[in-house]
């Protein structure tokens, strides 16, 4: 009996996704566990496994397609199970309601038909099914033709061999440079040729043309691009931001790291940070000014009675800020390892949305310094009050006492507040507690 | 006011004449303007007649060296002023036949100055004479002509002292001496010309190599090969003074002087943009030419331009290709113009030829490669008929996929056998389809399947 894969339903608030990546075609035999597809929301990628083992029998769209979420994505089975009367049409609403909000179990029974000689149907966005004969198919697929792309000649639209022919006479020549590679690079066909006779080029499969028109390329952004680029806009309009800069000592620090090196060395397995430190010391300061633990939404302020820190992670997709929630209640092993899980989660992409939400955190750190970063303005997120830039270590001069000068490590601190919010005095009162606490850093290892 | 055409070419030169063939032989009504000779600058006093002058001299040579392969002519010489009229004859022969093609394809021919006047939503509009022409695509092909430098008293010497390659043609007789500014193609062949003919040439170039921008082993090599015939060259030797049949250049931070019955400067071409009305069009320059897209269209809708006056790729295949791109694109055909195969030849004995990429240029744009070159005597054909003589075949591949990007050979008859080279490049062709092409036997062309071959 086939299967429908739906997408699921990754948080309350996302409606669609957008298939990413497919990695199977159809046709392709698969097994439980493999990796199905890629999609992503607003926020996070993830990917959807193979919830059975079977035949990939059809595919109702195509990466780039944004899928509403519930919809019927692909369908499984045995191989030459007719899965007529299986469409993309959304499943039943109330299946997913009854489900957790993330990680959807996404498998359900497929309707089944009887009729088995019926030949596949595939099904357009358009909702028009289309009939391929199994010359053409196997035409198309030696060939490497997308039968999709074919207008049928035969009864009822039925795509022949005769169309398949015809498409590919049709389409440009293809250079045998721009074929291997298209083949070696996996570049998507294209269909106009600026080479000999109309034939594709190699660089009409990159679209860089060296002599003439235009250097430069205009690209869509992805949904997660245009989520930061109002984020950040909307914080920089709707707020009265600026920023203080002051240093901490880092001997303290540096000492406690080279500590929890040793303590690694000997098979200790806490490897805690500098920016987990750092993150620590932030958490004890804000909770002695619940101020800056705050949400600013007008004509009200929302203080938090716990600490919710979020934590900017720089990854391929773009800036997430995932959220450690309760990070008060958490030793510093408890937030390092929280901070090194959420990273690599981002990274992954199979973070829940609900935690990248700027809502959920109360405030945020955002830690430049291992790039080297001596000073930089963070950008709020709203409605949040404050957020801290941590910058690198620099040694600066510093009186040790007796007329004695030395360079001491000092590690640079960022404090974006919210004006509306926070006055100056308050605001660089936090960030003085925070140096502080980093100067007074004391924890088991 | 005449009546309308779809095509105007102002210029008939070999992008003008060839682009109104072309379009009139696919049933565009043409007019075409001409202030001189049908053919242009390649036909009347370029290309073609410079080629008949190298072929008496090629002959000249063998015969000389005759005696190398068995044959001995006694009292070898030539009849310089009937070769001059050979090459005249020549040159009338096929300006004859271009005003036949226009005839053939109903192209009305207007001999004199041409002036755009204006564009309208009718059209644009062009006098010449005392009449008007209203047009609906205009193609601009008014060609190039030698730069002269602004050297100190280049502008006081005499006529008959300084020449450029228009003038030279027209010589009665052989000069005893000839400075050659410039070691450019034009510099080299007419400096391989007198050369055959006993006259002693000095090469004064202001770079550090002649030809630049082909292959530079090769352009060493051919250097080396005048250098033995007889010609001196002058490297980065800049001419800072010309007095009389004196040239003044500073070479290695030392002033040095050369005299010659004549001075041919040869630094380079300009494209034509005055004195047309091209002002009243508002069409936008780029390095003193017209900028082009790769559809040869112009800022202004309906005006395109092509050849020389594009200010790049000064050769007179390229200006007819890109005619052609012109004529295809108006009557429907999706054609773009490329660059990366235009074969480039130096008519010089032995002949240099190129095509494509050149190890320079692929360092300086970064291109990985993979070269392999073979001595042209590789080629059994090449050894018959040139005793002594030697020469190089160089191919430039891609070093991920092997496809052909440059190919440069120096010897004869490398100018006939380039072209294939070029189709390589054009179809991007990869090592594996160039294994794979028959070449036929004997022929000097084996060495470009030889060096093919010879990659590893």
């Amino acid at each position: 009996m086939a299967t429908t894969v739906i997408m699921p339903k990754q948080g309350q608030s996302v409606e669609s996704c957008i298939i990413t990546e497919w990695n199977k075609k159809k046709g392709d035999k698969v097994t439980k566990g493999e990796v199905l597809f890629a999609y992503e929301t607003d926020k996070a990628s993830f990917e959807e496994e193979v919830p059975v083992d079977g035949y990939l029998l059809e595919i109702f769209f195509q990466a780039g397609d944004e899928v509403p979420v519930l919809t019927n994505v692909c369908v499984i089975g045995a191989e030459g199970e007719s899965i007529s009367g299986i469409t993309a049409a959304a499943a039943p609403e109330e299946k997913a309601e009854t489900k957790t909000p993330a990680a959807e179990k996404s498998v359900q029974p497929a309707a089944f038909s009887a009729e088995v000689k019926q030949p596949i149907a595939s099904s357009e966005q358009q909702g028009s099914e289309k009939f391929v004969s199994p010359r053409a198919r196997n035409l198309a697929q030696k060939e490497g033709v997308i039968i999709e792309n074919i207008k049928g000649s035969g009864p009822k639209g039925r795509i022949i061999e005769q169309d398949v022919r015809a498409s590919i006479e049709s389409s440009p020549k293809i250079t045998p440079l721009a074929k291997k590679m298209a083949e070696a690079e996996q570049l998507p066909p294209v269909t106009e040729g600026s080479g000999l006779g109309g034939s594709v080029t190699a660089k009409d499969l990159t679209a860089v043309n060296p002599v003439y028109s235009s250097d430069f390329e205009i690209k869509k952004i992805s949904n997660m691009r245009k989520l930061i680029a109002k984020a950040m806009f909307n914080s920089l309009q709707n707020s009265a931001q600026l920023t203080h800069h002051l240093g901490a000592d880092a001997r303290r620090m540096l000492e406690l790291r080279k500590k929890v090196k040793k303590a690694n060395e000997n098979g200790n397995p806490a490897n805690i940070t500098l920016n987990d430190m750092v993150c620590y010391a932030v958490v004890k300061a804000l909770l002695k000014f619940p101020q800056a633990n705050t949400h600013f939404l007008g004509d009200s302020m929302k203080y938090f009675n716990k600490v919710h820190l979020g934590v900017a992670v720089d990854t391929d997709r773009g800036l997430m800020v995932p959220v450690i929630k309760n990070a008060d209640d958490l030793s510093i092993k408890g937030l390092s390892n929280q901070l090194k899980e959420m990273a690599a989660m981002c990274r992954k992409g199979n973070i829940n949305p609900e935690l990248l939400s700027s809502e959920a955190a109360s405030f945020t750190v955002s830690n430049l310094g291992n790039y080297g970063v001596e000073i930089f303005t963070p950008v709020i997120n709203l409605p949040q009050s404050a957020i801290l830039g941590v910058n690198t270590i620099v040694p600066r001069p510093k009186d040790l006492g007796d007329g004695a000068y030395g360079f001491v490590p000092y590690i640079g601190l960022s404090l974006t507040y919210n004006h509306q919010a926070l006055d100056g005095g308050e605001a660089t009162r936090f960030l003085k507690q925070i140096a502080i606490e980093i100067e007074n850093l004391e924890f088991e290892i | 006011m005449s009546t309308n055409f779809d095509l105007a070419i102002i210029g008939a030169g070999p992008a003008g004449y060839v682009a109104a063939e072309r379009a009139g032989k696919k049933g565009l009504k043409v007019v075409l303007f001409e202030k001189r000779e049908l053919g242009g600058v390649c036909l009347n006093e370029g290309c073609i007649p410079t080629k008949a002058l190298l072929y008496a001299a090629k002959l000249y040579d063998h015969a000389l060296e005759g005696d190398k392969y068995g044959v001995s002519a006694k009292e070898v010489s030539y009849d310089f002023s009937k070769m001059m009229s050979r090459k005249q004859k020549v040159v009338k022969k096929l300006v004859g036949g271009v005003g036949a093609a226009m005839k053939e394809y109903h192209v009305e021919v207007i001999k004199g100055l041409a002036t755009i006047t204006g564009r309208s939503s009718a059209g644009i509009t062009i006098s010449a004479g005392d009449q008007e022409y209203l047009a609906t695509n205009l193609m601009i092909c008014t060609g190039s002509e030698s730069l002269i430098p602004p050297i100190p008293g280049l502008q006081n010497t005499p006529n008959e002292i300084l020449i450029t390659s228009r003038e030279i043609l027209q010589l009665t007789e052989v000069p005893k001496s000839l400075v050659i500014i410039g070691g450019g193609v034009i510099g080299m062949e007419f400096g391989s010309f007198f050369n055959s003919m006993g006259t002693k040439v000095t090469i004064v170039e202001m770079l550090d190599e002649i030809l630049t921008g082909m292959d530079r082993e090769m352009s060493v090599m051919l250097r080396q090969i005048y250098t033995k015939k007889g010609i001196t060259f002058n490297l980065s030797s800049k001419v800072t003074e010309v007095k009389g049949n004196e040239v003044i250049y500073l070479k290695d931070g030392q002033t040095q002087s050369v005299t010659g019955d004549k001075i041919l400067v040869s630094i380079g071409r300009r494209p034509v943009t005055k004195g047309f009305g091209l002002e009243n069009l508002g069409v936008e320059l780029n390095r003193g030419g017209i900028k082009v897209d790769e559809k040869m269209r112009t800022n202004i809708p309906n005006v395109y331009a092509a050849g020389d006056i594009t200010g790049f790729s000064l050769l007179a295949h390229t200006a007819s290709r890109e005619g052609e791109v012109i004529v295809n694109n108006l009557t429907g055909r999706n054609d773009r113009m490329r660059y990366n195969a235009i074969p480039g030849v130096v008519y010089t004995n032995p002949e240099f030829s190129g095509v494509g990429l050149t190890e320079e240029a692929a360092k300086q744009k970064n291109i990985d490669i993979k070269v392999v070159k073979l001595p042209m005597a590789y080629a059994g054909r090449f050894m018959i008929e040139n005793e002594g003589g030697n020469g190089l075949c160089k191919v430039i591949v891609g070093s991920k996929y092997e496809e052909v990007l440059g190919v440069h050979m120096l010897g004869n008859p490398s100018s006939e056998m380039i072209y294939g080279a070029a189709m390589a490049i054009e179809m991007e062709m990869t090592l594996k389809e160039m294994q794979e092409v028959v070449f036929p036997h004997p022929t000097v062309s084996e060495i470009f399947k030889e060096t093919v071959f010879a990659f590893k």
